[in-house]
């Protein structure tokens, strides 16, 4: 058969199943690629009207975008790992729990040198190197558990949860690790820039003695942990979509024996895998930590649903082999401006549990949807 | 000639049953072999000895004049042998390059060596050379795998066997789960493997396509060989009655009209 032969019988209806044309599936394609994107749009509309209607409040103020971003920051530092998690077929029910682990664990440490008047800049140091190093401990073992003992991800890290749950309790006494050093709030809490209108530019501090009318005037730019946290996303963003590595995380997901048969170290990569999404949740707990000054077991109690809802949102598929960092920004973000919206609508704060619950619900259902339609 | 590869006695048991008893198998450069039997004839098991999945328990093999002792799937495919089973061990979420280089992506320095991206565009290229090669014809090399209809994907499969110097093609009904056009093109894609020196081996129930394809026909019946023609020189109802055994045959009177060129029965 010639090429041009093969064009037409390709182009011809053949005995094969039905298969929707490809423009066809193309559109179904995009409409799952941008559905999460369009929701995030409708979703700001919606606040800002509702918030300029009800209450007379600027709902895309910098100072409230700036809020939302840092409440984001959250919930896209533990997705980012279960992004990769979930990319193969898996999931990581102990993040939220590794997160607080790593708060008490940091704290507990910057807490004992900020006692001995060690220098800032080691005591922050010091006490995220512990933070983070503690993270890769659950990360590692579910990575083993999942990868060479084949225990089920759902029950494995949940399990896991647990007893990271118990032990950061023990550590902590089942007290806030709270007596931080004040410059861990400034880190914290602090941006980047200051702008003065009329008077300059300050990096990462307000002017020295300004007075309290002074200081409403000044515009601070760029949250201090949301820079910490797009340097954090770009790096995840090119392990998974640029590296060799970022490429067996899909092929496991998308097909799990034909990774094993290609030569894929797919055990150790598993493991690696579940070590990072530990340690992103590490970074998370230091970012807490910094934030509310802080070390607490159950800092991110709420964190796991947020986090797996954001990842499904963004378009990544319980059954493996989809989803991107781009997606999971995108359902970091739509889950962040729900919770924030809610609270400036002034809607009792627990029905934002039901929010999120329902919209990763809602997720999974259009992801399940495409599957069959795209079959 | 000599042949490419040279099966001898080879022999395997699984506890007290004799899978394979003493098969003997060779296969020439430019041929392609069709191998037939029954379900349970014991095709697959000497096809997995062939391609490192068992290891024989008696018998031995030769790979171009080498005595070979493949311990693993892995040292079979070193030496060119690839296997493609019928689910095809492709990634459906991936794209045809990625496929064809999985687990065997090529990189390329970002910071030194130190950090290193995948070399997307020289993945990409050559596999459109080796599509072309074959006389491929796939939709963008940027579709994802899924999208691509079963003969495509069979298709895509063969790419990646070729690309990585496979010599010896095993295929185990590759053209079950396709429609009559999709059959037609992998045949097609067999023919074009052989004549670029690629021999093949085939295993179908459908014999129509074996006849189709086929040099050379080689028969299995309960673990042994029981018949070897040129295909050529036989016709479809004496292999048939070789496959199910002379005496069946004698008793029912008439082939049984099932087995006759038998379409995408279940392996």
């Amino acid at each position: 058969m010639t090429t041009k032969e093969y064009e037409e019988s390709s182009s011809s209806a053949t005995t094969e199943p039905a298969a929707p044309t490809r423009t066809g599936l193309e559109t179904l394609e995009m409409l799952r690629k941008v559905w999460a994107w369009a929701f995030l749009v409708l979703l700001i509309v919606f606040f800002t009207i509702a918030a300029k209607q009800l209450n007379d409040t600027n709902f895309l103020s910098a100072r409230s975008i700036q809020g939302i971003l840092v409440y984001a920051t959250q919930i896209v530092l533990v997705g980012l790992g279960q992004t990769l998690v979930i990319v193969t077929a898996g999931i990581d029910l102990s993040v939220g729990w590794t997160l607080g682990l790593a708060s008490v664990v940091a704290a507990m440490v910057m807490q004992a040198l900020y006692a001995s008047n060690v220098n800032p800049v080691l005591t922050i140091a010091a006490g995220a190197a512990a933070g983070l190093a503690v993270s890769l401990i659950p990360g590692w073992l579910n990575g083993w558990l999942v990868a060479k003992v084949k225990v089920p991800p759902f029950i494995g890290t949940l399990g896991m949860g647990g007893v990271v749950t118990g032990a950061a309790f023990l550590l902590s006494g089942g007290y806030p690790i709270a007596q931080q050093p004040p410059y861990l709030g400034q880190l914290g809490n602090g941006y980047l820039l200051y702008i003065w209108p009329g008077h300059g530019v300050n990096f990462f501090s307000p002017p020295d003695n300004l007075a309290s009318e002074q200081l409403r005037e000044l515009i601070p730019i760029m949250p201090n942990v949301v820079f910490i946290t797009i340097f954090v996303v770009l790096a995840c963003w090119f392990i998974l979509s640029q590296t060799q590595f970022g490429q067996h995380v899909y092929a496991i997901g998308g097909n799990f024996e034909a990774a094993v048969r290609s030569g894929i170290p797919v055990r150790r990569t598993l493991i690696w895998i579940y070590t990072l999404c530990g340690l992103l949740s590490g970074i998370a707990g230091i970012v807490w930590a910094a934030r509310f000054t802080s070390g607490a077991a159950n800092a991110g109690e709420t964190t796991t649903l947020t986090a797996v809802a954001a990842v499904v949102i963004g378009g990544a598929s319980l059954f493996g082999g989809e989803g991107t960092i781009g997606g999971t920004l995108v359902g970091s973000l739509i889950i962040a401006i729900i919770q924030f919206g809610l609270v400036i609508l002034g809607v009792v704060p627990f029905w934002q549990y039901v929010a999120v619950g329902t919209v990763v619900i809602l997720a999974v259902i259009v992801d399940q949807l495409g599957r069959t339609l795209g079959k | 000639m000599e042949p490419l590869l040279r099966a001898v006695n080879l022999t395997k048991r699984f506890g007290g049953l004799t899978a394979v008893n003493q098969v003997s198998l060779d296969v020439y450069r430019g041929e392609v072999v069709g191998l037939v039997g029954d379900n349970g004839a014991g095709k697959s098991t000497l096809i997995k000895m062939i391609s490192g999945v068992y290891q024989p328990d008696g018998g031995e093999i030769e790979f171009d004049r080498q005595k070979m002792a493949l311990n693993n799937p892995r040292e079979a495919r070193t030496i060119g042998i690839e296997t493609i089973y019928q689910d095809l061990a492709l990634a459906e979420n991936l794209d045809v390059s990625s496929n064809i280089f999985l687990g065997r992506e090529v990189k390329k320095p970002f910071i030194g060596n130190v950090v290193q991206t995948m070399d997307r565009r020289h993945m990409r290229r050559e596999s459109a050379t080796v599509l072309e090669r074959l006389g491929i014809d796939v939709p963008p090399l940027l579709q994802q795998t899924r999208n691509l209809s079963g003969g495509q994907r069979q298709a895509v499969a063969i790419a990646r066997a070729i690309y990585w110097n496979a010599r010896l093609m095993i295929m185990d009904e590759p053209t079950a789960a396709l429609g009559v056009t999709e059959q037609r093109k992998v045949l097609m894609l067999v023919r074009t493997l052989r004549d670029q020196g690629v021999p093949v081996i085939i295993i179908s129930h459908n014999m129509q396509d074996i006849f189709a394809v086929a040099d050379r026909i080689v028969v299995m019946r309960r673990g042994l060989k029981v018949g070897e023609r040129k295909a050529a020189q036989t016709t479809a109802d004496e292999i048939v009655s070789l496959m199910v055994g002379a005496e069946v045959v004698r008793e029912m009177g008439v082939i049984p009209k099932a087995l006759e060129g038998a379409n995408g029965a279940p392996a």
